[in-house]
């Protein structure tokens, strides 16, 4: 689920952008070091929508730079074990598939897919009824029902920040969400097939 | 943290911070990041470069998902999740199960009890009757889209 939260963060800036622009270059640090990052307790911080207060700095002995206290208000994503929520298949194989809402990457396992539904291996690898009615492959929309959350740390995101914009610092990301899901419940599996539409 | 392990979003329980928290609905998270992206447009010419993969992601998402295929549309949007957060705010819910609501948008009170098992269980007495009355009203805003 999305939310829009109230965050607090110390911004340490080095005295050459201590003038005019000093509230500007704190709130670029700000939206630089902090979106796109991920957290276990606050999950991903989508975007920064406004800074409510900047704090009166204080002078770090012996180095110059000054700590400023910001807070700011920002979107996040947060998945909750339980939640249902509808997500996008990304990938398919015989041990089941995975899906994302968002950013956050979503896993259901073969044992949580229908038992009517069998794999199907080939170009397009899927999960069929048997009357074929029902298909599961890349690219459906799928609502299912978040059953277990996990916060990784740093050794996935060395894959994940190859396609990441340059000036993304290394290490902001400290951790990633990955979620198990299932869609062998009432009210869930398949919203929309591609191969119809 | 001890409310870690017993985090479950079907009984509620998802932390005093995010029940207190203001919950975004998909259709209003497309209209911020939208607006945002747009911003972006304004100072940069290749305004997907600078933003997070988080944010894309979020955008081609919330887009997907919100039901809105037209990205012009965003006024006549606009009207719509005030209009929802309204008439939802009737029925004494929390942030985290109008949100539920608004996004998947059950049809059935059967459906919207699996969805929000907590609209049943925290005890507000909220009869099959008033779930139906309130999914009523969630259909009508939709046929306005």
């Amino acid at each position: 689920m999305f939310f829009h939260i109230v965050l607090e963060r110390n911004m340490q800036l080095h005295p050459r952008h201590f003038g005019r622009n000093l509230r500007e270059h704190i709130i670029s640090k700000l939206m630089k070091d902090v979106e796109g990052t991920c957290s276990g307790r606050h999950g991903f911080v989508v975007a920064i929508t406004s800074v409510e207060n900047i704090g009166k700095g204080l002078i770090r002995d012996g180095t110059g730079f000054v700590t400023f206290p910001v807070k700011y208000q920002c979107v996040v994503f947060r998945p909750f074990k339980g939640e249902i929520l509808e997500a996008v298949v990304s990938m398919v194989n015989k041990m089941g598939f995975f899906a994302e809402a968002g950013p956050v990457q979503i896993f259901v396992s073969n044992h949580l897919i229908p038992d009517d539904m069998e794999f199907q291996s080939g170009d397009m690898p899927n999960y069929t009824t048997s009357d074929g009615s029902v298909k599961i492959q890349k690219d459906s929309e799928v609502r299912l029902k978040i059953i277990g959350t996990r916060v990784d740390a740093t050794e996935i995101d060395k894959n994940i920040s190859q396609s990441r914009p340059k000036w993304d610092p290394a290490g902001s990301h400290p951790s990633r969400f990955f979620c198990i899901g299932t869609i062998k419940d009432d009210f869930l599996g398949v919203i929309n097939d591609p191969t119809t539409i | 943290m001890s409310g870690e392990e017993e985090e479950n979003a079907a009984e509620l329980k998802i932390g005093d911070e995010f029940l207190k928290a203001k919950c975004l609905m998909n259709c209003e998270v497309a209209i911020i990041l939208h607006h945002k992206y747009e911003q972006l447009q304004q100072t940069s010419d290749d305004p997907m470069n600078q933003v997070s993969q988080v944010f894309e992601k979020s955008l081609q998402y919330v887009k997907r998902f919100s039901r809105y295929k037209n990205p012009d549309a965003v006024r006549q949007v606009r009207e719509y999740p005030s209009s929802l957060w309204k008439i939802l705010s009737r029925y004494q819910l929390a942030e985290f199960e109008l949100c539920v609501l608004g996004n998947l948008c059950p049809e059935t009170v059967e459906e919207a009890i699996a969805m929000v098992p907590s609209i049943k269980t925290r005890g507000r007495a909220h009869d099959d009757e008033a779930i139906e009355k309130m999914l009523n009203d969630l259909s009508l805003i939709k046929k306005f889209e």
